[in-house]
C-alpha cells in the first residue's frame, strides 16, 4: 500500500469514527433526555452537556441540516425576543425549532435539538430560532452561517462573565463577520448599531419616537464615546440607559436611521411600527404590546423587524403577537391580596428599566429584592451598586422593602445607602419567605429576582395566588 | 464653627466606573454626613484641568484596558503634583485599573506596554487566565485602632501585580496581587491601591472611616470620627467571610482578627 493510500485509509477512519461518536452522543443525550422525562425533570442542562461532552461536531451536523436559522444574542432582551419571534413563527402546519428555556451555551443548544432527531441523525425541522450567548456566537459562526442574527443591544452585564463590554463586543462583531448572514440591530444602542456601520446585509430597528423622560437619571453608560475618535457622544434625545438618538460632535458617527422605526406614544399603549422599506415606500401598522415596560417594546420591535426581514405578513404579525404569553418574570402579576408582580433582573440596564416600569404604577407599592450569586447570576454583585436606585426612591411611593436570597444583606446595604430607613427594610432568610412576610401587606407587590431565585419565586407566588 | 469639609475628587467617573466606584462615594458620602463632616464630591472629566491642591482625597477607579490608557495618558501632565501631594500624605484610593496605573506599566497579553504614571515602583504583567472571585484579606492596617481587621470584596483582573511596598493586607483566601506571593493591595503612606471591588467600602465600613481619617487628617483636622451604627454593613461582611472561609477557619480568624 503507497503513502497516499494509508493516509486516505486513515482519513476515511477518521471519518467513520467520528460519524459513530456524533451518533453515540446524540443516543446518550436522547436517552438521559427520556429517562430524566420519566422521572418528572425538565431535562434542561444534563442531556445537552453529555451529547456535547462526547461529541461537540453533533451541534454542527444538526445545524447544517437546516434552511433557515435565525439566532439572537446580545445583553438584554434575548430570551423575550426569542419567545416574541417564535410565537410570530411557529405554528402547528409551520413548526420552528426553539431553546424556549433560554439555556443559550453550546450544550443548551444541542439539548433543544435533541427531541427532533430520529436515531439515525435526521433532525425532524427546517427551521429554527435559537437564543445564543454572546461568547457563543464567534464560537457557532466560525463553522456554521445562519440565516440571521439579531443583536439586542451590549450593555453591561455579569461582570466576571467576559471582564468588560468591549470584550462582549469583541466576540459579537467576530460572530457576525462572515458574509452572507443577515444583521438586525439596534440603531437607538451605540455599541450594537456600530456593529451595524457600513456593512452589508444589515437592518436596524429603533424608537424614532418615545415619551420624553423628565426625571434626571444617574444611569451608568457603556457607549458613552465614540468608538471611531474617542470623543464622548452627544445625546439629542434619550431614552434610557445608553439608549437614545445620538451623535458624535466630530460627525463619524451618527444614530442609523431606523428600518424599522417605532413610536409610542403612551405607557401602555400599541407599539406604531413605521417599516421604511429599500423602495423608499413606507408601510406602517400598530402592534398590540402583551408585555409592559419600554425595554420590553424594544424586543417587540426587533422581534417584528425580524419578522418582517422573513417575510412574514404584517397581519399574521399583530395576530400571533395578541395570543402571546410571557416567559417567566417579565412582570407576570399574580392576582390574590396582595396582588404581586414578578420581575426578573440581571444587570443594572435591566433592572433600571424595571424599576422605571415600576414608576409608572402609580400606586403606593412594596418592593422585594431577591439577589443570589450562582454562576449564573453573576457571582460579583457590584452591579447592584450601580442600579439607579436614588431616582426610582425620588418617584416611586414605596415604603417597605424586603431582601432575600443569598446576598439579601448586599442589598440591604444597598438600599441603606440610597437613602431607605434601616427599619424599613426587612431582611428574609429564605425564599420561601418572601409570600409569608408580604400577606399582610395591603399594597401590590414588586419581587425583582435573579435568575436563580426566579423558578422558585415563580412556584410560591403561583402557589400563594390560587 | 464652620462646617468640616471633605473635598473629593473623582477622577474620570465617565471612564473608570466598571466595578460600580459611585458605590464607595456613596458610602463615604453618607458616612461623612453622619458625622457632620460635608464631603463634596467634583468628577474630574476628560479635558478638565486637574488642580491637585483644590483636593483632599482622590479616588481613581477600574476601567477597560483602552480606557485605563486614555487616563494614563490624560493624568501623566500631573504626576509630579501627584507624587508631592502622595509625600504630604494625601489620601488616594485607586481600585483595580486604577491601582494598575499608580505603577511604571501595565503589560497586556499581546506584550503592549501601557505606561502608567510612575508614582510608585510598581509593575504589572500579564498571566495565564483572569483571577476572579470573592476575596478576603487580613488588614494589614498601619497605625490603625480598628478591632475588625478583615476586609472582604470582590477581584476580578488579568494583570498580576509586583512591588516591594507594605501590601495593604494578606491574602486569606482568594488570590490578590498575583496569585503567588498572598499578598493584596498597596498601602504607601495614605495611598491605597487594591484589586478589591465589590464595591469595596460598603462592606468594609473600618476601611472607609480610615480613609475619611487620613482626608480629615491631611486637611489639618486631628478630632476622633465617633463609631456609628455599622450593624447591617458587619453583617454582611461576616456572611461573606464566614461563607468564604469555611466555618473552621472563619472561627479561628474571628477570634485572632475581629
Amino acid at each position: 500500500m503507497s503513502m497516499a493510500e494509508w493516509a486516505s485509509t486513515d482519513f476515511e477512519a477518521m471519518r467513520v469514527i467520528k460519524k459513530w461518536k456524533s451518533r453515540l452522543a446524540l443516543w446518550v443525550g436522547q436517552i438521559t433526555l427520556y429517562v430524566l422525562r420519566l422521572i418528572g425533570r425538565r431535562g434542561t442542562s444534563l442531556p445537552g452537556f453529555l451529547a456535547y461532552r462526547l461529541s461537540p461536531d453533533l451541534l454542527f451536523n444538526l445545524l447544517t441540516q437546516l434552511d433557515t436559522c435565525v439566532f439572537v444574542t446580545g445583553t438584554n432582551g434575548k430570551t423575550t425576543t426569542s419567545a416574541l419571534l417564535y410565537s410570530i413563527l411557529s405554528d402547528e402546519k409551520n413548526l420552528w425549532l426553539t431553546n424556549k428555556d433560554g439555556a443559550n451555551l453550546m450544550q443548551g443548544l444541542l439539548a433543544a435539538f435533541l427531541p427532533h432527531v430520529t436515531a439515525t441523525g435526521r433532525l425532524g425541522l427546517r427551521k429554527a430560532i435559537l437564543e445564543v450567548d454572546e461568547a457563543t456566537l464567534p464560537r457557532i459562526t466560525e463553522r456554521f452561517h445562519p440565516t440571521m442574527v439579531v443583536v439586542t443591544n451590549v450593555v453591561r452585564d455579569q461582570l466576571d462573565r467576559y471582564g468588560e463590554v468591549d470584550q462582549a463586543l469583541a466576540m459579537l462583531r467576530q460572530g457576525i463577520s462572515y458574509p452572507g448572514i443577515q444583521l438586525i440591530t439596534n440603531a437607538d444602542d451605540p455599541l450594537a448599531a456600530s456593529l451595524g456601520i457600513e456593512r452589508e446585509l444589515t437592518s436596524f430597528y429603533g424608537m424614532d419616537e418615545v415619551l420624553q423622560d423628565t426625571q434626571t437619571r444617574n444611569e451608568v453608560r457603556d457607549g458613552a464615546f465614540c468608538l471611531m475618535c474617542g470623543q464622548e457622544i452627544e445625546y439629542s434625545h434619550t431614552i434610557y440607559g445608553q439608549f437614545g438618538h445620538y451623535h458624535c460632535p466630530n460627525g463619524d458617527f451618527t444614530r442609523p436611521t431606523p428600518d424599522y422605526g417605532g413610536i409610542l406614544r403612551a405607557n401602555d399603549a400599541s407599539l406604531i411600527v413605521r417599516w421604511r422599506k429599500r423602495n423608499t415606500e413606507v408601510e406602517q401598522f400598530a402592534v398590540p404590546s402583551p408585555v409592559i415596560g419600554l425595554y420590553n417594546y424594544y424586543n417587540l420591535l426587533a422581534a417584528v423587524a425580524t419578522a418582517c426581514t422573513l417575510g412574514i405578513s404584517t397581519r399574521k404579525i399583530v395576530e400571533a403577537v395578541t395570543v402571546y404569553e410571557a416567559p417567566l418574570g417579565r412582570m407576570q402579576v399574580y392576582a390574590g391580596t396582595p396582588e404581586r408582580i414578578l420581575a426578573l433582573i440581571k444587570n443594572p440596564a435591566g433592572a433600571n428599566s424595571v424599576l422605571r416600569t415600576i414608576e409608572t404604577d402609580s400606586r403606593a407599592k412594596a418592593v422585594c429584592f431577591a439577589i443570589n450569586d450562582a454562576d449564573a447570576d453573576g457571582r460579583d454583585v457590584s452591579w447592584l451598586w450601580d442600579i439607579d436606585l436614588e431616582s426610582f426612591l425620588a418617584t416611586a411611593v414605596c415604603d417597605r422593602y424586603f431582601c432575600a436570597g443569598h446576598r439579601a444583606l448586599d442589598m440591604a446595604l444597598r438600599l441603606l445607602y440610597a437613602g431607605v430607613q434601616r427599619k424599613q427594610i426587612e431582611i428574609l432568610d429564605a425564599l420561601s419567605d418572601v409570600v409569608k412576610a408580604t400577606e399582610s401587606l395591603d399594597v401590590p407587590v414588586y419581587v425583582l429576582s435573579t435568575y436563580t431565585a426566579l423558578y422558585p419565586l415563580g412556584t410560591y407566588l403561583r402557589e400563594a395566588s390560587r | 464653627m464652620s462646617e468640616v469639609k471633605i473635598r473629593l475628587g473623582h477622577l474620570f467617573p465617565e471612564l473608570l466606573n466598571l466595578y460600580a466606584d459611585q458605590g464607595n462615594i456613596a458610602v463615604l458620602k453618607r458616612r461623612a454626613a453622619l458625622r457632620n463632616i460635608l464631603l463634596e464630591v467634583t468628577p474630574i472629566k476628560l479635558g478638565n484641568e486637574l488642580k491637585v491642591e483644590d483636593f483632599d482625597l482622590l479616588l481613581l477607579g477600574g476601567g477597560s484596558d483602552r480606557e485605563q490608557a486614555i487616563v494614563g495618558k490624560e493624568l501623566a501632565p500631573y504626576r509630579e503634583d501627584l507624587q508631592a501631594a502622595i509625600e504630604a500624605n494625601m489620601p488616594i484610593l485607586a481600585i483595580c485599573g486604577g491601582y494598575q496605573l499608580l505603577g511604571k506599566f501595565y503589560e497586556l497579553a499581546n506584550g503592549e506596554r501601557i505606561p502608567g504614571l510612575r508614582l510608585v515602583d510598581m509593575e504589572t504583567k500579564p498571566g495565564h487566565g483572569r483571577l476572579i472571585g470573592n476575596i478576603a484579606i487580613e488588614w494589614m492596617a498601619q497605625n490603625e485602632s480598628s478591632k475588625e481587621l478583615t476586609i472582604v470584596g470582590f477581584e476580578n483582573h488579568g494583570g498580576r501585580t509586583y512591588h516591594d511596598y507594605p501590601a495593604l493586607g494578606k491574602v486569606l483566601k482568594g488570590h490578590g496581587n498575583n496569585g503567588r506571593d498572598h499578598l493584596e493591595g498597596l498601602q504607601y503612606k495614605s495611598l491605597i491601591g487594591t484589586y478589591i471591588h465589590g464595591p469595596l467600602l460598603p462592606k468594609n465600613p473600618h476601611l472607609a472611616d480610615a480613609i475619611l481619617r487620613y482626608a480629615l487628617n491631611y486637611r489639618g483636622h486631628f478630632s476622633l470620627l465617633e463609631a456609628l451604627d455599622d450593624q447591617l454593613e458587619w453583617d454582611a461582611h461576616h456572611a461573606v467571610l464566614q461563607e468564604l472561609l469555611g466555618n473552621k477557619k472563619y472561627a479561628r480568624v474571628r477570634q485572632r482578627l475581629c
